[in-house]
């Protein structure tokens, strides 16, 4: 994907990462966590313009789950309240196990896509998500069984090796769909030359979709869009609105990029549209 | 082994719960979703190894 893509008027796909697994309402009381909150914030998401949602599962509590029961709740939900959105289950966690990692593949039905780290990231002083080859293949092979498609995350410029590595030893079907991700620690430094970079570290064709975190989802969304590429907006990489002021929604976040994208007259993709352009 | 720093409150700056929420007496604030992983020891985390915030307090050298 290129600006010549932006050029040629390529629809802009818009996903919405509603809750995410590390922060709560204790960061922005308008984060949905249960069920309910979550089917209700995925149908505004949808009638703003998301066509994907990234879903995160959490318990009662707000701590986060990686059942299938507590996925398959949020699942029903989503699904009884919004129209024809696509599903997107995370497998993303600090610490835990690769056999729970699998868990939120196994609902009914699959959800049509699903996250898939590419390698090691740390969080906090001493915590690292390991990400091994062997959980990267063994989370893409269950996918591939159940007919789930990958959403490549890649955390860092090393983990574009690692997606070039996987596209060696595994069959991916095309097209092959990334999501660039910036931000502290041991991710990609936020800045627009490194998007630029990792965009052109790509394999052939893939698909992008560009991730900012905090005051930089906006910047780099932008640029995003103008390279041909997809976003991700949402409470999950982002509480704020702007500077100081929280975002009151997950679907206000989506408004204000779809008002970006039709300045820029890049066209925001449908579920449908989506789904042709994923291969879904 | 609990985080002896950790409570689990269901009300806290005004705020009132249906669930109680992990609150980390420490730092004084709700911890993170993620970060009651390493509260509660799950998985292979423990407080006593990744937790910054128990270190500060519990003066124990960091591993």
């Amino acid at each position: 994907m290129s600006y010549a893509d932006y050029l040629a008027g390529e629809p802009l796909i818009v996903t919405a990462a509603l809750t995410g697994g590390v922060h709560g309402k204790e960061a922005n009381p308008n984060l949905p966590e249960t069920p309910e909150e979550i089917g209700r914030a995925a149908a505004a998401a949808e009638e703003a313009g998301a066509a994907v949602v990234h879903l995160h599962a959490r318990k009662p509590n707000g701590e986060r789950s990686f059942s299938t029961e507590r996925f398959q709740a949020i699942d029903d939900a989503v699904r009884a309240h919004a129209d024809n959105v696509v599903v997107q289950h995370s497998t993303g966690g600090t610490g835990a196990p690769a056999a729970d990692r699998r868990l939120p593949l196994r609902t009914d039905p699959s959800p049509e896509m699903a996250s898939l780290d590419m390698g090691p990231l740390n969080r906090y002083d001493h915590l690292t998500s390991e990400n091994t080859r062997g959980t990267v293949d063994a989370l893409h092979e269950e996918m591939r069984d159940r007919g789930i498609k990958p959403e490549l995350e890649v955390f860092n410029d090393g983990h574009l090796n690692e997606v070039h590595g996987l596209l060696e030893r595994r069959d991916l079907a095309d097209p092959v769909y990334t999501t660039l991700i910036f931000g502290g620690g041991t991710l990609t430094r936020p800045r627009p030359r490194n998007l630029l970079n990792a965009v052109s570290n790509l394999p052939d064709r893939a698909l992008f979709n560009t991730l900012g975190f905090g005051r930089h989802q906006l910047p780099l969304t932008t640029m995003g869009i103008l390279l041909g590429g997809h976003v991700r907006v949402g409470l999950e990489d982002n509480v704020y609105y702007r500077q100081g002021e929280l975002a009151t929604s997950n679907a206000q976040l989506v408004e204000r990029v779809v008002r970006i994208a039709g300045e820029l007259e890049r066209e925001v993709a449908t579920p449908a549209q989506a789904r042709e352009i994923l291969g879904l | 082994m609990t985080c002896p720093y950790l409570e689990y409150h269901d009300e806290a700056d005004g705020r009132q719960f249906d669930q109680p929420r992990a609150y980390c007496t420490a730092a004084e604030r709700f911890v993170q979703p993620m970060r009651a992983d390493i509260c509660n020891d799950r998985y292979a985390l423990e407080h006593e190894a990744h937790c910054e915030i128990y270190h500060e307090h519990a003066e124990v050298p960091e591993p």
